[in-house]
């Protein structure tokens, strides 16, 4: 592998300073990774998509007709973290779910926020994922959001930026851990002396989470991951994290719920669940109470969950905390619960809803991302610089017709991180999602799923689109 | 203790591979046979197959597919025709879907062998080798089957997923071996011509590997009575419907703990009852019967061993009923939509 090619951009590179040095941080895995042999590294290659194809590390592409298995692309150049940087990414993402879990306890039951005039009530009203069935319902330690995946990215000054908060059932983890497990077969050497922490504890981690949470503080709860099911892009991690676990994976159809309480169906008969750490939205969970085609869901779920004989995690409705436009005020939220400046910044967002913002919009639609509100994955998105004519005057209708339904962002130069395309390193478009868990405490897990966007000047990561992924390696000093 | 859909998954993933390795069987010594035949000028090919769309209960679905049957439609219809929910395409897509849903119960080498099976009858590849070499393609899918039920035997614990997989294996061979009887069960009130029974009697030998077996017990004369004593009512031949059934006999009782000779549910009292039947009786009986009687008779039960074994086990009524009086198994088409909707889940 050969580094002297390799130049950074005028936007903020990961690897090399504006000068073109190396930053001293990764002076070490670079040094070891260009000493290898292009015979060395093909090898290397090689063995690492062997290895992601046997353990069936795959993800669905939808859209094809019977939803095409693919390998998770994977760069083999790490993604370095320095202990610095990664306590203040830390401290912002603790400071952000306490935040988030708050504003949820408090739109869940007595909305202060919204009394007084912090958020206007429109937005959590009109958010799709707020669920009014469920204000003024306890849920176990006041906690909503236990898992948070939140996407960060740098700007062209490095600062570290939140792009969006996935407080739903954000998904990835398992990726990290595969790719630290096969980072440290293939290439053992890099790891030597290097203080990489380690992320192997999050199974673990997890499943004191989902304890933490078990109905009448029972010491030794049943617990479960329920999952769509096989045809589902994050089958394999939900499988993945459930033998990690060893706990059972369960479809709806596993379950049944009872008198208020909810059993899993098994060849020795009934047995009851206490905690359910579900991998399906809201929507489906429960066809008596949200969608009534659900297939997915176990009717009366949701009635044992209201009668604390049962805990999901995550809560029910957390979506309206990571919604587009509450997202442009969780800065308020910090202030108003914890009198506190954000740690982490976040990126300007144009609500189409707001008139000023709208007109701002449509005049300037070539130069912003456009978002829907409720989507995620990278679908429903517009990225005005490379958009066509067409796709414009779509999207200007959609705003139009549905602002609420619609925010808009400045196109923000994602940093770049060398990537390795067809044996030459070459600078490629990367975002980060750690996970953190709140539980007994609030635990960052030292890593995270370092996307990679693989085509030239793309700024989409998502796995759906063309994207892969790196290790992420976050240093103890 | 497992999840119910765990072990009813287990359950059809090798009854399905057993059941494409058994069609497999059919196919290739039936194609053989009909070479004879048309060598020796008997018969139309189509009357030659009647007889095996009607064993494996697939007439109705050929006729409507095939309302005016060519050369080679049979034997297409039988082996890679997705439209045909029994051909062994199906049944091989079906195993694998269901070892997809357990990957996490079954070892790597289990699945990467049903992978493979998958990919043989899933692409042109293998369309291509069974227009060349018909004979190769079948050996390949029961060399496979028989690589998959080793695989099994050597990598996987001997837990209650082991005995829901052999159950399902089991039970379905029994079935199978039965039907292999029933294709030849016209011709088993003698002709008189016995050079064309031993013919068709041997082919029905040869496709339950059945052959060297019957030559060590019986010697080289073939008889329909030695054929249907040694496949129906063998207790040391490992296809045998009596063999399969005093093993899925044991495994039943083992799963629910109660001592064999008593049962404790459905199914454990219908392979008892069906075990006995065998024990007492003879080929005498059953050519007394009619052999087409009595083997219709004994699917029947064989399919209500099947369904007790899913009442017992998945659906659980017992416990169900008294709470939920209309619950029952969600039918097909939410079948359908779970796999829409369960793709509709991200972030």
């Amino acid at each position: 592998m050969i580094l002297s090619d390799y130049k950074g951009a005028n936007l903020f590179d990961e690897l090399v300073d504006s000068s073109g040095t190396i930053r001293p941080y990764y002076r070490s895995v670079a040094d070891k990774l260009t000493g290898l042999s292009p015979e060395e590294l093909s090898q290397k290659l090689r063995s690492l998509e062997l290895l992601f194809l046997k353990q069936g590390i795959t993800f669905t592409v939808y859209g094809d007709e019977q939803g095409t298995e693919r390998v998770f692309p994977f760069d083999p150049f790490p993604r370095v973290v320095p202990a610095h940087e990664w306590e203040h990414i830390e401290a912002g993402l603790i400071q952000r779910i306490t935040a988030l879990n708050l504003f949820l306890y408090d739109v869940y039951h007595e909305q202060r926020i919204l009394k007084d005039g912090i958020i206007p009530p429109e937005v959590v009203f009109g958010a799709s994922h707020f669920r009014p069935e469920f204000v003024g319902v306890s849920v176990p330690k006041d906690a909503y959001i236990h898992v948070c995946g939140t996407d960060l990215i740098r700007d062209s000054d490095g600062r570290y930026l939140v792009l969006e908060d996935n407080g739903r059932c954000p998904s990835g983890v398992s990726y990290v851990l595969e790719n630290r497990a096969a980072m440290k077969r293939v290439f053992p050497q890099l790891f030597s002396a290097s203080g990489v922490r380690p992320v192997d504890t999050y199974p673990s981690d997890l499943l004191a989470t989902l304890r933490h949470i078990a109905p009448r503080e029972n010491p030794n709860p049943t617990m479960v991951l329920l999952t769509p099911g096989v045809h589902n892009s994050a089958y394999f991690e939900h499988s993945f994290l459930a033998r990690q676990m060893s706990i059972e994976i369960v479809e709806g159809r596993d379950l049944i719920a009872i008198d208020g309480f909810v059993y899993m169906r098994t060849t020795r008969g009934l047995r009851q669940v206490d905690v359910i750490y579900r991998r399906i939205d809201d929507d489906f969970l429960d066809p008596q109470v949200f969608r009534k085609d659900s297939c997915l869901g176990v009717p009366g779920l949701v009635d044992a969950v209201r009668r604390g004989n049962v805990a999901l995690a995550n809560a029910i409705g957390t979506g309206v905390a990571d919604d587009k436009v509450t997202y442009a005020y969780v800065p308020e939220m910090i202030k108003y619960y914890l009198c506190q400046e954000p740690i982490l910044d976040q990126v300007p967002t144009y609500l189409a809803w707001r008139d000023d913002d709208k007109k701002y919009i449509l005049d300037n639609l070539p130069k912003l991302v456009v978002k829907a509100a409720n989507e995620s994955g990278g679908y429903g998105m517009l990225i005005g610089p490379t958009a066509t004519t067409a796709q414009l005057a779509e999207f200007r209708q959609k705003i139009l017709l549905t602002p609420r339904n619609y925010i808009a962002q400045p196109v923000v130069n994602f940093s770049q991180h060398p990537t390795l395309i067809d044996g030459c390193l070459e600078g490629r478009h990367v975002d980060l999602r750690p996970f953190v868990l709140w539980g007994d405490t609030v635990k960052v897990l030292p890593g995270g799923l370092t996307r990679v966007a693989l085509k030239r000047g793309s700024i989409v990561v998502n796995s759906s689109q063309g994207g892969g992924s790196k290790d992420t390696w976050v240093l103890a000093s | 203790m497992m999840l119910s859909r765990v072990a009813d998954h287990l359950y059809w993933m090798s009854r399905q591979i057993e059941r494409a390795e058994n069609l497999a069987r059919l196919v290739r010594v039936s194609e053989e046979m009909l070479l004879d035949d048309e060598s020796l000028g008997r018969g139309s090919a189509q009357e030659y197959w009647d007889p095996v769309l009607t064993a494996t209960a697939m007439e109705a679905t050929f006729r409507s597919l095939y309302p005016y049957p060519e050369q080679g439609d049979t034997s297409n219809f039988l082996t890679l025709d997705g439209r045909n929910p029994d051909s062994i395409l199906s049944c091989v897509r079906a195993a694998r879907e269901n070892a997809r849903s357990v990957r996490d119960k079954i070892s790597d080498e289990m699945w990467t062998e049903i992978n493979a099976l998958y990919m043989l009858v899933n692409s042109p590849e293998g369309a291509l080798l069974l227009a060349r070499s018909p004979h190769s393609f079948y050996e390949k899918i029961i060399t496979s089957s028989m690589l998959f039920d080793g695989i099994t035997e050597a990598t996987l614990s001997r837990d209650e997923g082991w005995n829901f997989l052999q159950l399902g294996r089991l039970l379905e061979r029994a079935d199978m071996t039965s039907r292999f009887l029933d294709i030849r069960s016209k011709s088993a009130t003698s002709s008189g011509d016995s050079a064309l029974e031993s013919l068709q009697w041997g082919a029905v030998l040869r496709a339950c590997s059945a052959h060297a077996s019957y030559r060590r017990q019986h010697g080289g004369e073939i008889s329909v009575e030695r054929v249907v004593d040694l496949l129906l009512f063998s207790n040391e031949f490992p296809r045998s419907v009596r063999h399969c059934l005093r093993r899925a006999d044991e495994i039943l009782h083992d799963i629910s703990g109660t001592p064999t000779g008593r049962y404790s549910n459905a199914s454990e009292k219908i392979t008892g009852a069906l075990l006995a039947r065998l024990s007492f009786a003879g080929p005498s009986e059953v050519m007394a019967r009619g052999l087409h009687a009595y083997i219709d008779e004994l699917q029947v039960q064989l399919n209500s061993a099947g369904q007790a074994v899913f009442e017992s086990y998945v659906l659980l009524p017992g416990e169900i009923d008294r709470h939920f009086p209309r619950h029952s198994r969600q039918d097909s088409l939410s079948d359908w939509q779970r796999e829409q909707q369960q793709q509709q889940q991200q972030q």
